[in-house]
């Protein structure tokens, strides 16, 4: 028996016309995808789950924790916790849970604002080596050569000692313009892989400008790694402005940092003050680490939208 | 490869360069007169300018530049002020305990840090393998002077293993051998260098594992063992050589907060110290010299990839 | 005589982080000694599973659930995990596809041949590279001791394939499982390993699965072949039958989807609807049954078992089926023509239900009028496209400091063809003939270092921005990848909305009207909008490609490997589309494919490129049945096609060699390194373009067919400098 092809045709075409081409039954959608394996990383809304923590515990807590944190009390100093002071109290009798609340806030807008800082530089920079190329990319590429080969902490700690007076502001600036040469290159290089795409190509073949290309692939492509990257910058920064503080360069008086307490503690370890020491070590490891979780999720998170077929 | 190498030095000087400007500037912007930091304020101004006159530090910005270079190039760092002592001097006494400190570290950091990463990637969400993540990502996530401290108190005060102090000897024999003194300065920069390379390493190892290489070379009957040590071991550090050369800065700022920590000798402290005593020349020279270290790191690791790599060898 | 492989109901099980992928299910098989199996499917259909499993070598997750697997007696699966590392590469060897990836880019391919010969032969390193040089020279390797010290990154792909069989063969396998062995490299490469494999397996005595997509290298080397689908054998007999009286509809429709050389192309290609069943969730009863033309009620709810029809020829299905979809084809060689009007026939019989049938074009290729220039265009004097003596070349530089250019990488040499209005112009040629470039030329996507393309008159080549926006619209591109062609990041109602947001045409309303027609007339739902392109399988994101290079319809569409990416049975749904499209909106294609059959089957006119040249034009019959050109002729040799008697028929040389390097092409015919009939002139002349058939050019000394009496070269020559106005 044979089958002409009419015969065979008529018979596999529905009548309800389903579409030729198949029905979609493709994984869930955008953000959804990339929210649901976020949240199927544990440690990624652990991560959350303690940043969000330790922004309420640093800009709520004070509000319902009330403590003075503005003048000495020497003859309070270094009270073991008690149902006055929870954790207890420092060398100069300041309460340190309220302390370490204070430091919480310098920690997380220093973090934040002096990643912004490296991140808006770091992107135009980037962005304009790898669209620009040719001569101009030779040298902001040699500039990020030249900067990231001078250690960070020496230029930061001459700045910082040169212009005392360190303030929430002038560290997140200080930090932040000396930080963007990773977030140039890894915009640079994204770019540059983004650019020969095909779907740029295609762009292009529709007579797209160099704007268009810009703002429609370029950017919204680009920006998971600059996201990725700035939860790793607000990581890196915390950390740094541990050790600033643990050093002496950290924030005036009477503006405190978890850096500062630690350098504090230091002095106190053999006499036995447990609670001004460990206590603030662990919240910024957990912070710190908090962060990592959540870039590590987020890198895992772009890389599963670009690369699931 | 010779022709790739010879660019590859071309562009490492052309950074140096760039390096050496910058911390040029960096002196001209922070110490624009050498001669009111150094005289002090009351100092009249015609003493000043007659000190920055014999001193050369009027005159313009890019003929100073040049004989900053010149001075450079015939390894003159400069002169410390505060000290009276050339910057020169000051880094051949502290440098080697330095050296000492960083290199034992990286060298056990490697040791540890390349099998640990490769059995975690072979053993890949074990128990073992999490445990080992877990630890080394609060250790990744735990700044330098915290890890100190802990081992400080834990280690130091609490149990009395070690000294809380590195060794003070200033002479770099004994202070090489005095390992018990070193061990805490020394662990501590390693336990973060682990830290960081292991992560690493697991990441390159399981890249390397999902490699059809490591497929055929099963099915050719190999041994887990062999397929490892043959197959994955070299391509997976391969990537590893320009990690370690990328953290050098990270690595002289872990050896100034560790000598700082243990008062231990060495350029970190003294950056420290001659920080607080705002010694321009001295630290801003220290600068220059960790970009150099940087580059020159950078380069060699460049090069042994050239030589253990035969994609770029042979091409 | 005991076979050497016997696998009796395995099944293989991949477990995912959630989910259990059933690869493979109970399948049965063997295979005999010297005999090739050749073990056929398309992708995700378990047929690698199989291969992994009798070495046990399945990815991370993967276990054999039940089932026995025999080699010559010996249960494989209840070996331990040291015996059967005895077993791997001693007795069953296997082979990959990607031989860059394969091979271990740091270890030079001397050790990597030796390492085996020492595990399993326990003699000194140096007697394991006397071995390693020994196979080396099997595998066609002239100076072969020289080469151990090679490394892979020296080698060519094909070379690096033979290294791959050369370490297989190394220690005389009983059983060499070749997974995709040639799937990867360029049609005459792959001859050459096919042939090479077939000339071992005599040789060495081994048996040979081979496990493949391609229907037509089974057919050429297969004594016996396996279908499988979602992971079960569908069908089994021996090649010839399989081919000629197959009885499962899945059978008979991929071999119905894969267009033929002899095709008749006014013909539709069959096509299987849907896509293949999600394994974590297969459905009950038949696999196939969702997509299959004479499923009932029983196919969908019992699963048929692989019951024999014959002695040695098995298959699975309730309603059976007998032989192939009658096809109609053209007269090859003598034979006699398909009968006249069958393929009328046919058409008259679908037209009622089927709305896309496409209409006859016999006319098509009908003989245009041989003049000046008429061989460029089929279509008499219309000429939309004008490709004038392009050339397209990349400096490679070198230097200190300063990049010099000292050499350049000729991707393309002066090429130059006409295209007429609603023709579809076919580029053929194997990777790095600069087909690919040429098409990015004519797009605007790359700048021609010398020569013009014109469109409708006017160079575009030389506009600038404005002007070159506005002819963009009527010059469109499709894809080969279909996942790097659409922005991850945008919906699909964005992206087909780009291109007129780009130009500018219509209010938001008429844009979505726009969407939703072109959605429909690809054959995709209307919600498809709404959805991102990593939500579609392979063939729907293709046809979303292609609407998206009809929104602003454009003249012409260059269409660059445009169903490559895909399988078989979605590829034949893409080819018909694009067909039918053409047809709806008189568009012009230019399709460039290393599928000959793919670009016969779409293109009115062929051009053959062989290293940046055009070497032979005309239209498909006349390139395949009177190729001209030692290079077009050896490409068609070299071809592999589903069938048989044909594939058995062919001698075993198509083109030996390798391609030569761009940056320094052979001067005269380029072609002649490769040349069977090249002498001293062809090194020092380029050879013109001849005419030897109406519309029929090639550039040969020494032709395998008479040119045309009278027929002036030049006069051939003349018309590839058209003049264009504006230059």
């Amino acid at each position: 028996m044979t089958v002409s092809i009419g015969e065979i045709y008529e018979e596999v075409q529905p009548s309800d016309v389903a579409p030729e081409g198949g029905q979609i039954h493709g994984p869930r959608a955008g953000w959804k995808l990339a929210l649901s394996s976020f949240v199927e990383n544990r440690l990624a809304v652990a991560g959350a789950g303690i940043v969000v923590f330790f922004i309420l515990f640093s800009f709520v807590g004070p509000l319902i924790y009330h403590t003075n944190q503005n003048s000495t009390n020497p003859i309070n100093a270094f009270l073991p916790p008690s149902g006055a002071h929870l954790l207890g109290t420092d060398s100069n009798g300041f309460d340190e849970l309220g302390r370490m609340m204070k430091g919480g806030q310098a920690a997380l807008e220093i973090g934040f604002f002096a990643s912004l800082i490296a991140t808006v530089i770091g992107t135009l920079v980037g962005a304009v080596a790898g669209l620009l190329g040719g001569v101009v990319d030779a040298f902001l590429m040699r500039i990020v050569d030249v900067m990231l080969s001078i250690p960070l902490l020496f230029v930061i700690l001459i700045v910082g000692d040169r212009y005392n007076g360190a303030t929430v502001f002038s560290l997140s600036i200080i930090i932040g313009i000396f930080s963007w040469l990773v977030s140039a290159r890894l915009v640079r290089g994204e770019v540059l892989s983004l650019r020969v795409r095909d779907f740029v190509f295609a762009s292009r073949t529709m007579g797209a400008s160099r704007r268009h290309l810009i703002y429609k692939h370029l950017i919204p492509n680009a920006l998971g790694v600059v996201i990725v990257n700035i939860t790793f910058q607000v990581a890196d920064t915390i950390n740094l402005l541990a050790i600033l503080g643990f050093l002496g360069y950290g924030l005036n008086y009477p503006q405190v940092s978890w850096g500062d307490m630690l350098s504090n503690a230091l002095n106190y370890l053999s006499d036995g003050y447990w609670w001004v020491v460990y206590p603030v070590g662990v919240c910024l490891v957990l912070v710190v680490m908090a962060f990592n979780f959540i870039g590590d999720a987020l890198r895992d998170t772009v890389d599963v939208r670009l690369r699931r077929r | 490869m010779t022709a790739y190498l010879i660019r590859r030095l071309v562009t490492s000087l052309i950074v140096i360069l760039g390096i050496a400007l910058v911390t040029f500037l960096m002196t001209h912007i922070i110490a624009p007169s050498p001669g009111r930091a150094i005289l002090g304020d009351r100092a009249s101004r015609a003493a000043v300018n007659a000190f920055d006159n014999a001193h050369g530090y009027d005159r313009p910005v890019w003929v100073q530049f040049g004989s900053y270079l010149w001075q450079l190039v015939h390894g003159n760092l400069g002169y410390s002020y505060k000290l009276n002592q050339t910057v020169d001097s000051l880094i051949a006494e502290n440098a080697p305990h330095s050296m000492w400190l960083s290199g034992i570290s990286v060298f056990l950091s490697i040791v540890i840090a390349i099998p640990l990463g490769i059995f975690q990637a072979v053993k890949r969400n074990s128990v073992a393998d999490q445990a080992i993540t877990a630890a080394a990502f609060t250790a990744y996530s735990m700044p330098q002077n915290f890890l100190g401290i802990l081992l400080i108190g834990f280690l130091a005060i609490q149990w009395h293993l070690f000294p809380a102090e590195a060794s003070q000897s200033e002479r770099i024999i004994p202070y090489i051998f005095a390992f018990h003194s070193n061990f805490l300065p020394i662990a501590t920069l390693t336990i973060t260098a682990v830290a960081g390379y292991s992560r690493y390493m697991r990441s390159a190892g399981l890249d390397a594992l999902a490699q059809d290489y490591i497929r055929l070379a099963r099915a050719k009957g190999l041994t887990e063992p062999t397929v490892l040590r043959r197959h994955l071991l070299r391509n997976a550090i391969l990537p590893m050589v320009t990690l370690i050369g990328l953290s050098i800065p990270l690595l002289l700022a872990g050896n100034l907060v560790v000598e700082y920590l243990y008062n231990s000798h060495g350029l970190g402290l003294l950056f420290i110290n001659e920080l607080g005593n705002e010694d321009f020349p001295t630290v801003i020279a220290l600068t220059l010299l960790g970009g150099i270290a940087t580059v020159v790191g950078n380069f060699v690791a460049d090069v042994a990839l050239t030589v253990a790599d035969p994609r770029i060898r042979i091409n | 005589m005991e076979p050497v492989l016997e696998i009796n109901d395995l099944s293989t099980h991949i477990q995912l982080s959630r989910s259990v992928v059933q690869a493979v299910g109970n399948i049965s098989m063997s295979i005999a000694p010297g005999e090739t199996l050749g073990l056929v499917g398309e992708s995700g259909c378990g047929k690698s599973m199989t291969g992994l499993s009798i070495m046990r070598l399945l990815p991370n997750g993967g276990k054999v659930v039940g089932g026995s697997i025999k080699l010559s007696g010996v249960e494989l699966t209840k070996l331990s995990d040291a015996d059967i590392r005895d077993v791997r590469g001693n007795e069953v060897a296997m082979i990959f596809q990607d031989s860059l990836t394969s091979l271990n880019p740091t270890m030079n391919i001397g050790r990597q041949i030796a390492e085996q010969v020492r595990k399993h032969r326990h003699v000194s390193r140096a007697e394991a590279l006397e071995r390693a040089a020994e196979a080396l020279s099997i595998v066609g390797f002239p100076n072969s001791k020289e080469r151990l010290d090679n490394f892979p990154h020296q080698l060519s792909g094909g070379q690096r394939q033979r290294v791959m069989i050369a370490i297989a063969l190394s220690c005389d396998p009983k059983l060499l499982i070749a997974d995709e062995p040639t799937t990867a490299l360029d049609v005459t490469i792959q001859a050459q390993i096919l042939g090479l494999l077939d000339d071992l397996k005599q040789r060495l005595g081994m048996a040979v699965l081979l496990v493949t997509h391609d229907m037509g290298v089974v057919a050429g080397r297969a004594d016996r072949v396996n279908v499988m689908y979602a992971g079960r054998i569908v069908e089994s007999a021996p090649t010839t039958e399989l081919f000629t009286h197959m009885h499962h509809p899945y059978t008979q429709a991929l071999l119905g989807s894969i267009p033929l050389l002899t095709q008749n192309r006014s013909e539709r290609l069959f096509s299987i609807p849907g896509i293949p069943p999600d394994l974590t969730d297969p459905p009950p009863g038949c696999r196939f049954a969702p997509r299959c033309s004479r499923a009932t009620d029983q196919c969908r709810t019992e699963e048929p078992a692989l019951e024999p029809a014959t002695n040695d020829h098995h298959f699975a299905c309730w309603h059976p089926v007998d032989g192939p979809i009658v096809r109609t084809t053209i007269a090859v060689n003598g034979t006699a023509p398909a009968p006249a009007g069958a393929g009328e026939a046919e058409h008259s019989d679908a037209a009622p239900g089927a709305p896309e049938t496409v209409a006859a074009r016999n006319g098509s290729a009908a003989e245009p009028a041989f003049g000046a220039r008429g061989w460029q265009s089929g279509e008499g004097d219309d000429r939309l496209l004008v490709v004038d003596d392009v050339v397209r070349e990349y400096p490679v530089t070198s230097g200190v400091i300063l990049q010099r250019k000292v050499a350049s990488v000729k991707a393309v040499s002066g090429v130059s063809f006409t295209v007429g209005r609603g023709e579809t112009f076919g580029l053929v040629g194997e990777s790095g003939c600069g087909k690919t470039t040429l098409g990015k030329v004519i797009v605007g996507l790359e700048k021609a270092d010398k020569g013009q393309v014109a469109l409708r008159g006017t160079n575009v080549t030389g506009l600038r921005d404005r002007q070159l926006r506005r002819f963009r619209k009527d010059l469109q591109m499709m894809f080969q990848d279909p996942i790097a062609s659409l922005d991850p990041r945008m919906r699909v109602g964005a992206i087909l909305r780009e291109p007129m947001k780009i130009q500018g045409i219509g209010t938001k309303r008429q844009q979505d009207k726009v969407i939703a027609d072109l959605l429909g007339e690809v054959g995709l739902p209307a919600n498809a909008v709404e959805r991102f392109p990593h939500e579609f399988s392979g063939g729907q994101r293709q046809r979303i490609g292609l609407a998206r290079a009809l929104t602003l319809n454009p003249q012409v569409i260059v269409a660059d490997e445009p169903v490559s990416a895909l399988d078989v049975s979605i590829r034949s749904q893409v080819l018909n589309l694009m067909k039918r499209l053409q047809e709806t909106h008189g568009i012009t294609y230019i399709v460039i494919s290393h599928d000959l059959a793919v670009v016969k089957f779409l293109a009115d006119r062929i051009g053959v490129m062989y290293l940046g040249k055009l070497v032979e034009m005309g239209t498909g019959e006349d390139i395949y049945l009177r190729p001209v050109h030692h290079y077009t002729a050896g490409l068609i040799a070299t071809v592999p096609e589903p069938d048989p008697m044909r594939e058995k028929s062919k001698s075993e040389v198509g083109i030996k060699g390798e391609l030569p390097s761009p940056v320094t092409p052979p001067s005269g015919c380029r072609f002649r390194t490769r040349c069977p009939a090249a002498q001293q002139i062809c090194a020092e002349e380029e050879p013109p373009f001849r005419p030897f058939h109406p519309g029929h050019v090639a550039a040969c000394h020494f032709p395998l067919q008479q040119p045309i009496d009278g027929g002036d070269p030049l006069a051939a020559q003349a018309g590839t400098a058209p003049t264009i106005a504006g230059s």
